[in-house]
C-alpha cells in the first residue's frame, strides 16, 4: 500500500467547486433552516466564481445539494437562456458533472432568480431562490441586530403600519414583488423578489424551498407542506398581478404571469415569462412531442 | 420555433467575455512578473483587501483583469476559500516586527526613535515627464544613515501604558485554533474584536477612506491622533507537527494606532492592521475603530454600518448586478401603479362627497 492508493487524484478544486468544510456548515444550517420554517439562519457563505448580487447564495446551496445524477435547471425572470442563468447552469455542470435541462419536469433542482415555475413542482424536487435581500423588515429597520430582535419578539407591527398606510394613502397595497409572508405561522420572510403571482405557489409545495442570499450570507427554507401566507388585512383580500387574461404573443398560452413589451407607436405585446412553457406549448402547437405539466394557475386562477 | 431558437444568451456571454480577453491580449509569466515588479503597493492593496498573501497571485489576478480591482480582488478570494488552512500562525507581536518605517504624531521623539523608512511624504507630487522625452529616469542612491536603524521597535503603547497612559492590556489566552475566523463563520454583531479587525484587514480601502474620512471631518466622535504607524514585515511563524516553530516566511505589513481622547482616567486606542503597505487603509480603520464605541445606531462609524459598507466583493458585486434584469420585479411593480391609478380615476369620476366643512375658526 502507497500513500498515493489512499488518496484521492489531485485536483484544483473539490467536487462541487466547495470544499467539504464550506459544505458541512451549509448542510448544518440547511437543516436548521427546514427545522425552523421562514427563519433566517447565518452561514459564512464563501466567495465562490461569479460577482455576489449574482446568485452566489443559491449557487452555494446548489452546489451543496447537487450530485453527478442531478438534473439542474437555472432560470432568471422565467428564462433559462437568460445570460446570468446560462452562466450559473453551466458553471453548476461544469464542477459538478450534473446534467443541464431546461425542464421543470425533467429538474431534480430549479435554481431560479425572481421567478417560480408554472408548471406544478414534486416531493422529489429542491427550488433554489436566490435572495438578494433576505431581510423582510429592512424597509422598516435597516440594522440587521435590531431587526432579528424583532423576529425573535415576533414583532412584525412596523411592517403591518406600512402595508396599512399604503392602502391609507393609495388606496390599495402597493408592494410589487417580494411581498411578505408568514411561514409556519411563526416568521415572517421574504419570499425573494419574485411575483405576487408566484408566492401561493410555495404555500403547503409538495417540494422543498431553499432561499439563500449570498451577499447577506443568510439562507432559509420552506419545507414541504408549509404554510406561506402573505400578510393581508382580513377586509382586503391578497392580490396577485393582474395578468389572467393576457395572452402570449409567440405560443398562445394565456393566464400566466407575462412579460410586457413596449410596441412602437404605443402598447404593449406579452410574451409568457416561464419561457421553457413557451417553448413547450409552441413544439406541441407544431405536433412535435412535448409534455406540459400541470400548472398551478389555470385558466388564470390559482388551484393547488 | 421562434422561441427555441433563442439560444443568444449562452452565445452572447461568451463572446462577450472573448472580447474583453482579447482586448487584453495574451497573457505570460513576464508580463505577471514586471506587475509584481513594478506595482508593490498595488499588489499590497490588492493581496490586502483579499487577505491572501502571495505577490505574484496578485499580480496575476491584476494581469487577468487588467486591473479592474475588485475584478481582481474577487478571484483571488474564490481562490483563497478552496485552499485549506494547514496551520494557524502565532500572533504577531509589535515588537517582534522587522519594522521599516515607524512613526508617531504623539510625540516629537518616542523610544526607539521616529523612522521615516521609504515614503512619498514629503516628496513635490511633481509628474516625471521627462521620462515619456526618452530621459529615463534614474532614482538617486540612498545615502547610508551612519548608525543604522534597529530593525525591532519596541511598541509605543507599551511605553504608555507603564506611564499610566493606557488601559493595561487586557490578556485573553485564547488557542490561536479558537480565535474566530471571519472567512469561516458569518459576520453577527455586536462583531467580536477578531471579526472586527479581520473584516476591516480586508475591507475596500476607498470604503474605508470614505467612511474614515467622514469621522474625521466630524461625523464621528473622536478626532484621531496617529499614535503610532508602522510599516514592517512579519514573520510567520508556524508549529511544525514535530512541535517546533518555524518561520515559514516574511509578509509585509501595515499597522496603525490612533488614539483621541481619555476615556476612564485611560487614552483610548483604535487599531488596524493589513496586509501589505496600505497607511491610508489602516489609518482610516484604526479611526472607526476609535469610533466604534460611543456610535449611535446607523451611523458611518457604527460598527454594523462600516463593516458591512466597506466588503469590497460583496459592495461593487451588488453595485454590479443591477445590470440584470429585473423585469419580474418591475412588472409587479407597474401592475400595482396602474391598478391603483385606474382606481382613482374611477373613483375622480363618480366623486363620493365625504368631505366635511369645517366652521371657520
Amino acid at each position: 500500500m502507497s500513500l498515493a492508493s489512499l488518496t484521492k487524484p489531485w485536483a484544483a478544486t473539490s467536487y462541487g467547486f466547495l470544499d467539504a468544510s464550506a459544505k458541512r456548515e451549509l448542510r448544518r444550517k440547511m437543516l436548521k433552516a427546514i427545522s425552523v420554517p421562514g427563519c433566517q439562519m447565518p452561514y459564512a457563505s464563501r466567495e465562490v466564481p461569479m460577482a455576489r448580487g449574482w446568485g452566489t447564495g443559491g449557487l452555494q446551496v446548489t452546489l451543496t445539494l447537487v450530485n453527478p445524477n442531478s438534473s439542474v435547471k437555472v432560470i432568471d425572470q422565467g428564462a433559462d437562456d437568460g445570460v446570468n442563468a446560462a452562466s450559473i447552469r453551466r458553471f453548476i455542470s461544469r464542477v459538478s458533472g450534473a446534467s443541464e435541462t431546461w425542464d421543470t419536469l425533467a429538474a431534480s433542482i430549479v435554481q431560479s432568480r425572481h421567478r417560480v415555475p408554472e408548471e406544478v413542482m414534486g416531493e422529489d424536487q429542491v427550488l433554489v431562490l436566490q435572495v438578494p435581500n433576505p431581510e423582510p423588515l429592512r424597509g422598516v429597520e435597516p440594522n440587521i441586530s435590531v431587526a432579528r430582535q424583532m423576529h425573535a419578539d415576533a414583532d412584525y407591527g412596523k411592517l403591518w403600519l406600512t402595508l396599512y398606510e399604503q392602502i391609507v394613502r393609495k388606496g390599495r397595497i402597493m408592494q410589487g414583488a417580494a411581498y411578505p409572508s408568514m411561514v409556519n405561522g411563526r416568521h415572517v420572510m421574504t419570499p425573494s423578489p419574485i411575483p405576487r403571482w408566484d408566492v401561493p405557489k410555495l404555500n403547503m409545495a409538495r417540494h422543498l424551498t431553499f432561499l439563500s442570499a449570498g451577499r447577506e450570507k443568510r439562507l432559509f427554507a420552506v419545507p414541504p407542506f408549509t404554510r406561506v401566507e402573505p400578510l393581508v388585512f382580513s377586509d382586503r383580500p391578497y392580490r396577485v398581478e393582474d395578468h389572467a387574461d393576457l395572452t402570449c404573443r409567440r405560443s398562445n398560452v394565456s393566464g400566466f404571469f407575462m412579460n410586457e413589451l413596449p410596441i412602437d407607436g404605443g402598447g404593449s405585446a406579452f410574451e409568457v415569462s416561464d419561457s421553457n412553457l413557451g417553448i413547450k406549448a409552441i413544439r406541441q402547437a407544431e405536433g412535435a412531442p412535448a409534455e406540459i405539466g400541470k400548472t398551478w394557475y389555470r385558466n388564470g386562477e390559482f388551484s393547488a | 420555433m421562434a422561441y427555441v431558437a433563442t439560444r443568444g444568451g449562452e452565445r452572447a456571454i461568451e463572446q462577450a467575455e472573448r472580447l474583453f480577453r482579447q482586448d487584453l491580449g495574451a497573457i505570460d509569466a513576464a508580463r505577471v512578473e514586471s506587475i509584481q515588479k513594478t506595482m508593490p503597493y498595488l499588489i499590497d492593496r490588492v493581496m490586502g483587501e483579499a487577505s491572501l498573501y502571495s505577490e505574484e497571485l496578485a499580480a496575476l489576478a491584476l494581469a487577468q483583469t487588467g486591473g479592474e480591482l475588485s475584478e481582481a480582488v474577487l478571484v483571488l478570494r474564490a481562490w483563497r476559500t478552496t485552499q485549506p488552512r494547514i496551520a494557524i500562525a502565532r500572533p504577531v507581536q509589535q515588537d517582534e516586527l522587522l519594522t521599516q518605517r515607524r512613526i508617531s504624531a504623539a510625540f516629537k521623539d518616542i523610544p526607539g526613535g521616529q523612522i521615516l523608512g521609504p515614503t512619498l511624504d514629503y516628496s513635490h507630487r511633481v509628474l516625471a515627464t521627462d521620462v515619456l522625452e526618452g530621459k529615463p529616469f534614474t532614482p538617486p542612491a540612498v545615502d547610508a544613515a551612519a548608525r543604522p536603524a534597529p530593525s525591532r521597535q519596541p511598541s509605543l503603547a507599551n511605553w504608555q501604558r507603564q506611564q499610566g497612559l493606557v488601559a493595561p492590556v487586557n490578556v485573553n489566552a485564547v488557542a490561536p485554533e479558537d480565535i474566530p475566523d471571519f472567512t469561516r463563520e458569518p459576520l453577527l454583531f455586536p462583531a467580536s474584536r477578531a471579526h472586527r479587525l479581520q473584516s476591516l484587514a480586508r475591507a475596500e480601502t476607498g470604503g474605508v477612506l470614505a467612511l474614515g474620512y467622514s469621522a474625521m471631518r466630524g461625523y464621528g466622535n473622536a478626532h484621531p491622533t496617529v499614535n503610532e504607524l508602522r510599516l514592517g514585515e512579519a514573520e510567520v511563524v508556524v508549529r511544525h507537527p514535530r512541535g517546533t516553530e518555524f518561520s515559514a516566511g516574511r509578509v509585509r505589513v501595515s499597522q496603525a494606532e490612533v488614539t483621541s481622547k481619555e476615556k476612564g482616567g485611560y487614552l483610548e486606542l483604535g487599531f488596524a492592521a493589513t496586509f501589505g503597505w496600505n497607511e491610508v487603509k489602516v489609518i482610516a480603520a484604526a479611526t472607526l475603530d476609535l469610533n466604534s464605541a460611543e456610535a449611535p445606531v446607523g451611523s458611518a462609524v457604527h460598527e454594523e454600518f462600516y463593516l458591512y459598507h466597506t466588503e469590497s466583493v460583496e459592495a461593487s458585486g451588488f453595485c454590479i448586478h443591477f445590470k440584470l434584469p429585473h423585469y419580474v420585479t418591475f412588472q409587479s411593480v407597474l401592475d400595482a401603479m396602474r391598478d391603483a391609478k385606474a382606481t382613482k380615476a374611477a373613483a375622480d369620476i363618480t366623486p363620493v362627497e365625504t368631505r366635511q366643512t369645517e366652521p371657520a375658526e
